[in-house]
Formats: C-alpha cells, sequence, structure tokens
C-alpha cells in the first residue's frame, strides 16, 4: 500500500515539478491578470495566460499529456500553429472586420505602414550580429511588425523550435503597445507636431471598397509571392466583407471563425511555453529583441511621417507614424491617446487607422519576402 | 560568430536592404493605384461623354422608294378610302380585312407597300395612323 502510495505521488505534478514550471506558472498569472483586470488583449493574454498554466503541469512523459509529446490532444491542436494553419484563419477573420476606408481616402499614408517594417530588418540584423541563426534572427525581427499571427507563421516555417518565446514575446508587446509607444512618440516629437490636425477624408464609394482587397492581393502577391497565405486570406476576408452578398460567411468569418481559432492558438501557444523548453537564454534574448524591435518599428514610423512633412503643403501629424506597427487597432489607439492629450479636440483615430492596415500588409509582405530569401 | 562579421557572413545587409526595398515598392505600388481607383471608376461612369469610348452610330443609307405606279396609286387611294371609314387610330388586322371583303387586288402587298412608304405609321401602342403628308407626296 506504501508502494502505491509512493508510486502515485511519484507521479503527482507536486514531484515532478521544476522551478521553472513555477516561473512559467506565474508568468501566466500575470498574462491572465493584465487581460481581465488591465483590460491588456484579453482575448489574446487570457488563453495565453492559461495555456501557460496547462503547459506548466508537470506531466509523466509518455502518457501523451504534454504539448511535445505527438500522440497528445494538445499535440494536435499545437499543429495548427506549426503547420501555420491558424494564422491565415485569423487573417480571414481581420480582413472580415477591417474597413479599409481611411486608407482609400488617403493612400499616401500607406507609406507610414511601410517605413514601420524597416523595424523588421533592423531587429533582424541585430538578431544576427547576437549569433542567431539567419533564420532564427528573420522569425525574431517580424516581431516587430507587431502581428502575432504573422510572427507565428513565419516562426513556423523558419525557426519552429522558437514559436513559444516568439508568440509570447509578440503578444506580449502587442498587449503593451499602451505602454511602450507613447514615451517614444513623446520622445521624437514636438507638441506643435502633435498638435496637427488632419483633413477630413474623402468619403469612398462601395465599388472602390470592392476593389481593393482584389487590387492588393494580385499587386502585392506578384510581387511577393510567399506572402500569399496570409495576404490572401485578408483580402478574401475584406471582399466577403464589402461584396455584401457575402454578409453570411463575412459575418461567419469575423466572428465565430476567428474567436475559434483565436481560442485554439492562445491556448496552444500558451501551452508550448513548457518551463524547461521556453526558460532559456535563447528566450531572453528574444524577448530583449522583441522589445527593441518594437521600439525601432515604431521609431521609423514617426521619423518618416516628419520626412514625409518635408515634401507634403498638407503637413500630417507624425504621431499618425507610430500607428504604422500593425498591431490592430492598439496602436492606434495609442495616437489618438496621445494627440488627445494635446488636444482633447483633436481625433486621430480613423486616421491612424490607415497606416495600422497598411503595417498590417506591410508586415505579410515583410514575412512572405524573408520567408522567400530564408528558403 | 557574433557582430558585423555574422551579418555579413548572413549577407545580412543585402538581405536587409532588399527586404525593405520590396516592403517599400509594394506598398508604394499600392498606394498609387489604389488613389487611382476611384478616378477610373468616375471615368467609367462617363464613358458616355468620352471620344474614345463614344459609339460610332453608322448611319445606314437612306433608300428612297421608287415613285408609285399608277396601279399602285390607285390601290393606295382603295385603302386611303377604307382607313377614313376607320377611327383615327386603326388595327392593321382589321384594315387588311375590310380590304380583303372589298375586293382589292393583291391586298398585303400593297399594304406592305404603304407601311414601307411610311403612309401608314405604327402609333406604338398597337394601333396604326394614317400619314397624309406621306400620301400626298407619294400619291397625289
Amino acid at each position: 500500500m506504501e508502494t502505491l502510495f509512493l508510486d502515485f505521488f511519484h507521479n503527482t505534478g507536486f514531484f515532478l515539478c521544476d522551478y521553472r514550471n513555477i516561473i512559467m506558472i506565474l508568468v501566466g498569472m500575470v498574462f491572465i491578470y493584465l487581460g481581465i483586470a488591465k483590460d491588456y488583449e484579453p482575448l489574446l493574454l487570457v488563453p495565453i495566460g492559461f495555456g501557460m498554466l496547462m503547459g506548466n503541469i508537470p506531466v509523466f512523459k509518455g502518457l501523451g499529456l504534454g504539448i511535445y509529446e505527438t500522440n497528445s490532444v494538445l499535440h494536435y491542436l499545437y499543429m495548427g500553429v506549426t503547420q501555420g494553419v491558424y494564422p491565415p484563419l485569423i487573417f480571414l477573420g481581420i480582413g472580415a472586420m477591417t474597413d479599409f476606408s481611411t486608407l482609400l481616402a488617403r493612400p499616401v499614408l500607406m507609406l507610414l505602414g511601410a517605413a514601420a517594417q524597416a523595424g523588421i530588418f533592423i531587429t533582424f540584423l541585430g538578431a544576427l550580429a547576437l549569433g542567431f541563426t539567419p533564420h532564427e534572427a528573420a522569425s525574431i525581427g517580424i516581431i516587430g511588425g507587431a502581428d502575432g499571427p504573422t510572427a507565428i507563421f513565419l516562426t513556423a516555417k523558419l525557426a519552429p523550435t522558437l514559436i513559444g518565446p516568439i508568440a509570447v514575446a509578440a503578444y506580449s508587446y502587442m498587449a503593451l503597445v499602451p505602454v511602450i509607444q507613447p514615451p517614444i512618440m513623446r520622445l521624437l516629437t514636438t507638441r506643435k507636431e502633435r498638435l496637427i490636425r488632419m483633413e477630413e477624408p474623402r468619403e469612398v464609394s462601395k465599388r472602390e471598397k470592392m476593389l481593393f482587397p482584389i487590387v492588393a492581393f494580385l499587386l502585392c502577391c506578384f510581387l511577393a509571392p510567399a506572402a500569399l497565405p496570409l495576404l490572401g486570406m485578408l483580402c478574401f476576408g475584406n471582399l466577403l466583407k464589402e461584396a455584401v452578398v457575402t454578409e453570411r460567411l463575412a459575418v461567419a468569418a469575423r466572428t465565430s471563425i476567428i474567436d475559434s481559432v483565436t481560442i485554439l492558438l492562445g491556448v496552444t501557444v500558451g501551452a508550448s511555453t513548457q518551463g524547461d523548453v521556453f526558460l532559456t537564454t535563447k528566450s531572453v534574448g528574444i524577448f530583449f529583441l522583441g522589445a527593441l524591435s518594437f521600439c525601432v518599428a515604431t521609431a521609423c514610423g514617426l521619423l518618416f511621417a516628419k520626412f514625409m512633412n518635408l515634401f507634403l503643403k498638407e503637413k500630417i501629424n507624425p504621431l499618425l507614424g507610430a500607428a504604422g506597427v500593425s498591431a490592430v487597432p492598439d496602436s492606434a489607439r495609442v495616437v489618438q491617446v496621445v494627440g488627445q492629450r494635446e488636444d482633447p479636440t483633436n481625433f486621430l483615430l480613423m486616421h491612424a487607422m490607415a497606416p495600422n492596415i497598411s503595417g498590417v500588409i506591410g508586415s505579410a509582405i515583410a514575412a512572405g519576402v524573408l520567408w522567400s530569401f530564408m528558403s | 560568430m557574433y557582430g558585423i562579421e555574422a551579418i555579413a557572413k548572413y549577407n545580412g545587409w543585402a538581405i536587409s536592404a532588399v527586404g525593405v526595398s520590396i516592403v517599400f515598392t509594394g506598398l508604394v505600388l499600392l498606394s498609387l493605384s489604389i488613389s487611382r481607383i476611384h478616378k477610373l471608376l468616375d471615368l467609367w461612369d462617363n464613358r458616355n461623354n468620352i471620344q474614345l469610348f463614344k459609339k460610332k452610330v453608322v448611319e445606314a443609307p437612306k433608300q428612297e422608294l421608287p415613285p408609285f405606279t399608277t396601279k399602285e396609286k390607285a390601290s393606295a387611294r382603295q385603302f386611303h378610302l377604307l382607313i377614313n371609314t376607320m377611327d383615327d387610330a386603326f388595327s392593321l388586322q382589321r384594315l387588311l380585312h375590310l380590304a380583303t371583303i372589298s375586293g382589292l387586288e393583291r391586298p398585303h402587298s400593297s399594304l406592305e407597300h404603304l407601311l414601307k412608304a411610311r403612309i401608314i405609321e405604327p402609333d406604338h401602342q398597337g394601333h396604326y395612323l394614317f400619314n397624309r403628308e406621306a400620301f400626298d407626296r407619294f400619291v397625289s
């Protein structure tokens, strides 16, 4: 009886527990706290946080319970991440809920989204300099795109072993946009610049909105075919939304499909952060470079907006440049908040959505470009 | 391997430069394209006003009918008499019936001739009208 009891005890989490599991469980709890109490990206942080708890319950190897055991249920669900299935489905939903009107009304703002993608390539260089392999460096660099699904998609293709830390870093920084971006925005702009008011955008016709996803898809995918899975689904989702006759499909894409996939993605990415796999020096480097990437991308967008102002007759508010990172719609919201701190009657949100959405397209192209270079 | 040496070894500078260029090119091209969409749509909507898209109407050469022969003129006068017995807007079928029972020679052929000469014209409401002007021109 004593032996049975001891056998049972040896199989419990209390016995198998490692200090790394405890650390990750605490991190998971912080994520859940930030999501619920602070309302920082709750739809992402709560599933990821709970996934961390699930992934860090110490289990007896061989029972088919852990996410890295080939016969476990979690492993099957995780295949959606490792095979790059979930990110395009999330892009389908994003497309079906995004209104491209502001972008169509003022296409020049699209350049801000392009400028912010420079952060990806600067971080790529930084990661190479720190000793990461080119595949790992490309996956780390894409964190600067501030686009979780894109980061996961590229990492799944190039450096699958780093999916956990990269996904957690990408989503953490996306959730921390309201904390990370404002100091950089204030540092790189003057008060006078932050007070610039944007002109009212022109009205965009329904036909323009319907043509946009087709034109954008054809043009971008002919230029960078590797962006096909992400941009294809993004544009398809948007066409479903704008075509009106496919409203039922659009509703499904922007509600049930994206919600289901977000749950599966969040939980499995969280569960992939098993202490023994996750807590390595590489992960620390990834978190450091991810933060750097995010800051550089924000700075590139801001500085490019100032550069554009040298040539534009109607000046643009350089704060919009910070929305070039594709954390939709958080970075656009941050622009609005920072702008309104200077002038409460200045509404920048709808203008900021243009570079924000172009950032999504830009980061998908950047991911495609990096993937094709590394393949 | 670390630092600049690692970047150079893995071709990092070139990858970054080309990568940024491609992203910029893609978004600049997209930006240029979408800035033209509404203009192209306007152009399409007003295509009828553009000379290039205007359909050239090829006017068919007017075929002048040969003058009525004496026989045809007589037949036309008889039809005129029959039409006078009817309302202003009359049925072609009724006219043909009257012509047949009145013993007019080749009523179908004569009626067709009057239609070609526009002496009898449709009122576009299912009936026909007598055109005095055309009658005077061909018959009188």
